[in-house]
């Protein structure tokens, strides 16, 4: 099964008695969805959504000699918009993070490799100016 | 494909004084954008972005696209349409002709006077030119990173299904239009470019590119293309003017 995120595309496994909804294996639900189950919640970096009882029992599942997050259960939650096409997911992106970037002002940083092989990490050039723009060959 | 301009922009600016980061937006990745980079040969950033990912992380939903980002993080300003010259745009057997310096002059003001600068934008101009979002518009994003990965899959029929969707769930997308269109080719794209942009000319006020809102910009809504037969057409029309009337 593969999920697909803004940022990437992870390879991972599907719980066999369940294909209808999106269930990600707890250790690799960072790597898929960026999220981590944690005591207090679901937490994307400072953010955390707290899980109630019911929403625990029903989306946390034991399968396969593994522990299941169901995350499109999740996603509907957050009101992170996803489709799939067979075993392929794709994820949009997480209204609170674009809510929180709006509202900060600041440009939403990103982790990318240049033409050179070099990593450009927008958040470095702190203390400088940027001018970004992008184009297409098309 | 203007690249060489932004070199010369950025070695008369100085390149010590800012970052400039060009960011291709090709599906095809380095076997699209590539021979461009290398014939233009320049020495700021280049990233190539087959995912379309900075476009969606700005909320930017045509090329070109960009945004001023002071020293603490800050976007001052984010423009649709940012050509830094005229720039002339081929639709198979026409063309069109956009953009002029008004955005290379106000980035050298920005860059010299900073916060001085009577481009810069406050957080509440930003937001008043944030593209509204829609839950439609929302979807449309991973229907489209979907669709890109079947491309890139070598799965064409699902690859233009997810395209097909995309486009329909945000129909102001040009990135998410011509990037699926291109798929199918080059010739196809141009044409569908010339149908959507006439049907928008004829009944809606739509823009191609929103205004920069800049002293000097040629701004123009959809234009109709130049042809290369237009001065035999034009040439034609003038020699019926002055035929002498029969009546």
């Amino acid at each position: 099964m593969i999920v697909l995120t803004s940022d990437s595309t992870s390879d991972i496994a599907q719980r066999s008695d369940d294909t209808d909804r999106l269930w990600v294996r707890v250790d690799q639900l960072k790597q898929a969805t960026g999220w981590q189950l944690k005591p207090e919640g679901v937490c994307l970096g400072e953010i955390c959504v707290p899980l109630f009882e019911p929403e625990r029992e029903a989306w946390i599942a034991d399968a396969d000699d593994w522990v299941w997050f169901c995350y499109s259960a999740f996603a509907d939650k957050i009101g992170q918009q996803h489709v799939r096409d067979g075993d392929v997911w794709s994820l949009g992106s997480v209204p609170e993070v674009r809510r929180m970037g709006l509202e900060s002002g600041l440009a939403p940083d990103f982790e990318m490799t240049d033409r050179n092989g070099d990593t450009v990490r927008l958040s470095d050039l702190r203390g400088r100016k940027v001018v970004l723009f992008t184009w297409a060959s098309w | 494909m203007n690249l060489p301009v932004w070199q010369e922009l950025y070695e008369s600016i100085g390149p010590d004084r800012f970052e400039l980061i060009s960011v291709a937006e090709d599906s095809q990745g380095e076997a699209a954008a590539g021979k461009w980079f290398d014939k233009a040969k320049p020495t700021f950033r280049c990233i190539v972005d087959p995912t379309h990912r900075i476009s969606s992380l700005f909320g930017w939903v045509n090329v070109p696209s960009g945004a001023w980002i002071d020293e603490e993080g800050r976007i001052v300003r984010s423009n649709e349409g940012v050509f830094p010259d005229e720039t002339t745009i081929k639709f198979g057997l026409g063309k069109v002709r956009l953009g002029n310096d008004a955005f290379a002059h106000a980035t050298r003001d920005w860059i010299e006077r900073g916060p001085e600068s009577d481009f810069v934008w406050s957080a509440e101009e930003l937001a008043a030119h944030l593209k509204p979002v829609d839950d439609d518009a929302l979807l449309a994003e991973p229907t489209f990173k979907l669709a890109l990965h079947f491309e890139s899959a070598g799965d064409s029929e699902r690859a233009l299904r997810h395209f097909d969707a995309a486009q329909h769930l945000a129909p102001d997308n040009w990135n998410y239009h011509r990037q699926g269109w291109t798929h199918k080719g080059t010739v196809y794209a141009a044409l569908q470019v010339l149908k959507k942009s006439a049907y928008l000319r004829k009944n809606t006020d739509k823009n191609y590119y929103d205004p920069m809102e800049l002293p000097g910009e040629n701004h123009r809504r959809f234009t109709e293309p130049e042809w290369f037969w237009t001065p035999a057409i034009n040439g034609l029309k003038r020699l019926l003017r002055r035929a002498p009337s029969t009546t």
